[in-house]
């Protein structure tokens, strides 16, 4: 590691403040940021810490609304949910190993908008609100491609608002080695519409599938999903993991296995 | 009775090992004042150094020293096969992305990575030869390609009824023993130099060492505690660091230690070969083979390494455990801008069967039979017979196979294991299941046991009974967790006939045993415990001389039995006995020494015998597999495996379970890719995916084969540490007969790994029907 600077504000204000001077960067549960940092992919001059800062961790449910504060990590929201919303419980607790659910954040997670992870999935499939220190975006704006979001150079995510689906599920291929999503798929059923959302596959990041959603929307079957065309191989990641094709194969059959799991 | 061999005593250091008291080369507590190493690597696989700027290195904090190829005291070749092509550091040209330019000297591990990352480095680079394709294409051969030929197999394949001909490609392995490469140089006061490293190969690390710095060999003193795994990987790559702490000790005049970081570690060694096989083979209408082709291809990376008597290897063993009466082996060993591919457990010996086996899956959908029929048809003539009278068959360099079990082992596992009646039942299940498909396979093994460069096979021990009864064994193997201490202590408590606890295993060290092999094909026990045993019967001998002139009895009333000395109707302790031998001045200690016998080979003529004996195995395994993803699940592995009579039976077991869930993970998930310009992609967990505990089949029964080795090994045991490495050829060859069911065909082409990728697009290219190779 180099020398950095490090403040631990104990507001949202303060923290957005300390964001403002100088070149710095928000630091949640570091899962991402630190090996980022110790790779010399960034070297911000200081590093503003969220972990003294009020309001920003808890889950609040009610009026079909289920709100998650930034600041939670994944093994409280695995914990917790697991009654009221079983879909996010569940991609909580798929995600890395324990070490990575107890520290690392939604916030933390949707702000990276790594291609690979979990919670795009879910907050474009459900069409959930990042709501921030100024404003809310609608997950439909927020994300704008591989690494990149909506977000301001000193915005902070203070919470998650996901509308409470009639049912969702979330239907994720491992990558074997690291077990982020070689393929993830989020479906929801949401009052008169169906949303499903794809993480892992596109070089652009997460995405909706469009033409499952319509089909999903006349008739939620799983066979519905059969007839379709997969998404253009050529707009899928090609890695060492697996070709294009192979992804884009493995999109139609995550999004069945994630219909049928709705139940 | 036994007191001692036979029994399934547990691994003398697992107490350690759970409880992080083992201690490993790193863990050494070094002097004050130690230096760390580390080694700039090249950025091109193929190329030549332009300019190599240091001065930013030898700037950076904490750095004692920089050394380029031109500041070693002399040329430093690491080849084990003295073939040259192996500088310690490049000379001019680079031949992988990732070869050791230069070493850092610092004060620390972390300033010796950060300043390796300094250098300015310019290299006019060349195209790299990265794939067997690109290597035929170039011609980079180590070696004019090898050819075996028994019979006239061209002749008899075009008379032959039935022919198939196809290809199989198989990956390579990284070996991921858990405890990376590390070495920690001393040196002494009158210049000599003391190693500790993690080497299979004490002797190869003491040999290099001292010819880097131009001393005898005597100079030079290298040690092992134990290993946190070898697997082959440990055999010739730990030379690099060991003599990168040497130089820089020599030079500072400080010890010096290094050890590779993981990445470092995976980008810098070799692997397991990765190999192409063509074959053509023809066959009857029972499917016995009359004549079978092969053509091996092995990619050996960019330096000559253990290429060749790994390549030979696979040809040794083209044939498994099936008579093959006219067969031709040609094997082609390609140099590539690659890691230098070396050792891994099976050395070549697992490609080899992959052929042959794939053969036989083939044949066997060509006439619509059963594979266990056709393997059935053309296994070994048994040991039975030719004991009775009838000839041995010979494999394809002349070997008469006068051991052969395997018909017997496979007719009980296969009952045992209720495999008829299962692939019955999974065919019917098949039929009803519309997505899941299940296989069911059983492959054989036969390993031939002896290193192939006949002289390794011997080895020493050097024995101490002290005048307290206690006894401390040193041998020349090392122990890398496969349990070999505890099996020599075994053979040394057992000699004495006192309990395991009275023996006392030490550190393999070049000053106690010299001249060793390297601890290696599946040969530790079965020669470091002949060594052992012949140190103590010379010890008890002394001691049953001594005691029948004492008490004036004949020597044949000298017994040691029980933990006791009987001397008639006498009885004493190992303790009485040895005081009593001591002090009427009687040698306690002495040296052991084995060889092999029965063994000679011509490798241009591929004729002989190499191997001492054979060890035979067979598994069935069971799989279900997704064709929608590719994804493959082990329900249940039924495992009986030859061990001749085991000198430990849970320690075997071990080595069985383990070998097998190994080469599962080579055949299944364990796959390795380089980019355009030869960068190795796949150098941490993060990429490369070996198998974990909940990888292992769900259920797993492990039998031992109840019978000895033909031969007079080592209390009539069999190696152990490689064979059952090729079990898991039974889940590759289940999975492609899932595949098979999956597309509606009789035959899928499957090669290796077994990735859900591959198996999704073999599945959807076999329904497609595109399934010629
Ligand atoms: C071994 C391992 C396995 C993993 N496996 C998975 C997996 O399977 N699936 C998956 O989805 N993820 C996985 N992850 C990533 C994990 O989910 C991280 O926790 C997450 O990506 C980042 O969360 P964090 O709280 O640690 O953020 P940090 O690392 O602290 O920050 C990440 C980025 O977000 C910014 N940031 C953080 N919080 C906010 C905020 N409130 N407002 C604005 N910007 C903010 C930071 O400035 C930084 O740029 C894995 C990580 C590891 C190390």
């Amino acid at each position: 590691m180099y020398a950095f600077e490090f403040v631990k504000p104990k507001t949202v204000e303060e923290a957005v403040a300390a964001l403002r001077e100088g070149e710095a960067k928000v630091l949640a549960g570091g899962q991402t940021l630190i090996p980022t940092l110790k790779q010399r992919l960034a070297a911000p001059e200081k590093l503003v810490s969220l972990a003294g800062v009020e309001g920003l961790r808890g889950i609040r449910t009610g009026d079909g609304v289920v709100e998650i504060g930034a600041g939670t990590t994944h093994a409280v929201i695995a914990r917790e949910l697991a009654g009221a919303v079983p879909a996010l419980a569940a991609l909580a607790g798929d995600i890395g190993d324990p070490a990575v659910r107890n520290r690392g954040t939604i916030g933390g997670s949707l702000a990276n908008n790594d291609p690979s992870a979990d919670w795009p999935a879910a907050v474009l499939g459900l069409g959930a609100t990042v709501v921030t220190d100024r404003r809310e975006i609608a997950a439909d704006d927020f994300f704008q491609g591989l690494f990149t979001t909506a977000l301001e150079e000193d915005e902070i995510i203070t919470a998650v608002r996901f509308p409470m689906p009639k049912t969702a599920a979330y239907a994720k291929f491992d990558q074997p080695a690291s077990r982020f999503a070689l393929v993830g798929v989020f479906v929801a059923r949401l009052d008169g519409n169906v949303r499903v959302a794809v993480t892992g596959a596109s070089e652009n990041g997460v995405f909706r599938w469009q033409a499952a959603e319509a089909a999903l929307g006349a008739d939620f079957a799983p066979a519905a999903v059969e007839a379709l065309a997969p998404p253009p191989a050529e707009e899928m990641i090609s890695d060492l993991h697996g070709a294009g094709d192979y992804r884009a194969h493995l999109v139609k059959v995550m999004t069945k296995r994630a219909v049928a799991a709705c139940g | 009775m036994t007191v001692a061999v036979h029994k399934p005593h547990p691994h003398d250091s697992a107490p350690l090992h759970v409880s992080g008291k083992a201690r490993y080369t790193d863990d050494i507590p070094a002097p004050a004042g130690t230096l760390h190493l580390a080694f700039g690597l090249s950025p091109a696989a193929r190329g030549r150094i332009r300019r190599l700027d240091l001065a930013p290195v030898r700037a950076a904090e904490g750095v004692v020293a920089v050394l380029g190829a031109d500041d070693l005291p002399r040329p430093v070749d690491l080849s084990p096969a003295h073939a040259g092509d192996e500088p310690l550091l490049a000379t001019g040209t680079v031949h992988y992305l990732g070869q050791p330019l230069f070493l850092v000297v610092a004060t620390s591990h972390l300033a010796a990575r950060r300043a390796a990352r300094l250098a300015g480095i310019d290299i006019a680079g060349e195209k790299p030869v990265l794939t067997i394709d690109d290597a035929i294409a170039a011609g980079t051969d180590l070696e004019p390609p090898l050819e075996w030929r028994k019979g006239d197999a061209e002749a008899a394949i075009a008379a032959a009824p039935h022919r198939v001909r196809g290809r199989i490609e198989v990956g390579g392995q990284e070996h991921f023993y858990l405890e990376g490469h590390a070495a920690l140089a001393l040196p002494l006061e009158d210049g000599g130099m003391e190693i500790h490293a993690s080497t299979q190969h004490p002797t190869e690390i003491q040999h290099k060492v001292a010819e880097a710095l131009g001393l005898p060999m005597s100079w030079v003193r290298v040690s092992v505690r134990r290993m946190g795994g070898g697997f082959g990987g440990k055999e010739s790559q730990g030379s690099a660091l060991a003599v990168a702490c040497a130089i820089a000790a020599w030079k500072t005049g400080r010890p010096c230690r290094m050890r590779y970081d993981r990445d470092d570690d995976m980008i810098i060694t070799g692997k397991r070969h990765e190999i192409r096989i063509d074959y053509e083979a023809g066959f009857d209408a029972d499917g016995r083979l009359l004549g079978v082709r092969f053509a091996h291809f092995l990619r050996c990376g960019w330096s000559t390494d253990l290429s060749l008597p790994v390549a030979d290897r696979a040809m040794l063993h083209a044939d498994n455990a099936y008579h093959l009466p006219h067969v031709t082996i040609r094997s082609r060993r390609l140099r590539t801008n690659t890691q230098s591919n070396t050792a891994f457990r099976g050395f070549g010996g697992p490609q080899g069967m992959m052929g042959i086996e794939r053969v036989i899956q083939h044949v066997a959908a060509t006439l619509g039979k059963d594979p266990l029929e056709v393997r059935r048809v053309n296994l070994y003539r048994p040991m039975a017979a030719v004991a009775a009278g009838e000839a041995a068959q010979t494999t394809p360099y002349g070997q008469p196979v006068e051991d052969s079990i395997i018909d017997a082992l496979v007719d009980r596992l296969a009952r045992e294991a209720r495999y008829a009646e299962r692939r019955a039942a999974i065919a019917r299940w098949n039929a009803g299941s519309p997505v899941i498909k299940r296989g069911i396979a059983l492959t054989p093994v036969k390993f031939g046991i002896s290193f192939t460069l006949t002289h390794l096979n011997q080895a020493g021990a050097l024995v101490h009974l002290y005048q307290d009864g206690s006894i401390r064994i040193n041998h020349g193997g090392t122990e890398m967790g496969q349990g070999l201490n505890m099996k020599v202590a075994q053979v040394a408590a057992e000699a004495f006939s006192v309990p395991v606890e009275a023996v006392r295993i030490t550190t393999t060290d070049t000053a106690r045993v010299p001249n060793t092999s390297a601890t290696a094909a599946s040969s530790g026990s079965d020669l470091n415990g002949m060594a052992v045993k012949a140190a103590c019967e010379t010890i008890r001998a002394r001691l049953t001389r001594f005691l029948a002139e004492r008490h004036q009895c004949p020597e044949e009333v000298v017994r040691f039995s029980e933990g006791r000395v009987h001397v008639g109707t006498n009885v004493l302790t190992l303790a009485e006995a040895a005081r009593a031998a001591h002090e009427a001045r009687i040698s306690l200690s002495s040296t052991g020494f084995y060889a092999t016998p029965k063994i000679h080979w011509d490798r241009t003529r591929g004729q002989g015998r190499p191997f001492f004996y054979f060890a035979y195995g067979a598994a069935v395994s069971e799989v279900a597999i997704d064709p929608l993803t590719g994804e493959t699940r082990i329900l249940r592995v039924d495992v009986l495996h030859d061990v001749g009579r085991s000198l430990n039976p849970a320690i075997d077991i071990g080595q069985i379970e383990g070998g097998f869930v190994q080469g599962a993970g080579w055949l299944t998930m364990e796959e390795l890719a380089w980019d355009e310009r030869g960068r190795l992609l796949t150098h941490a967990p993060s990429t490369y995916k070996i198998p974990v505990a909940s990888d292992r089949p769900r259920i797993f029964n492990v039998a031992l084969w109840d019978g000895e080795n033909r031969e007079p090994t080592i209390y009539r045991s069999k190696a152990v540490g490689e064979p059952p490495f090729m079990l898991a050829i039974s889940v590759h060859q289940a999975i492609a007969e899932a595949v098979a069911a999956a597309a509606g065909v009789p035959f899928v082409a499957l090669d290796a790994p077994a990735t859900p990728e591959r198996i999704a697009l073999a599945v959807r290219n076999a329904r497609a029907g595109e399934n010629a190779p």
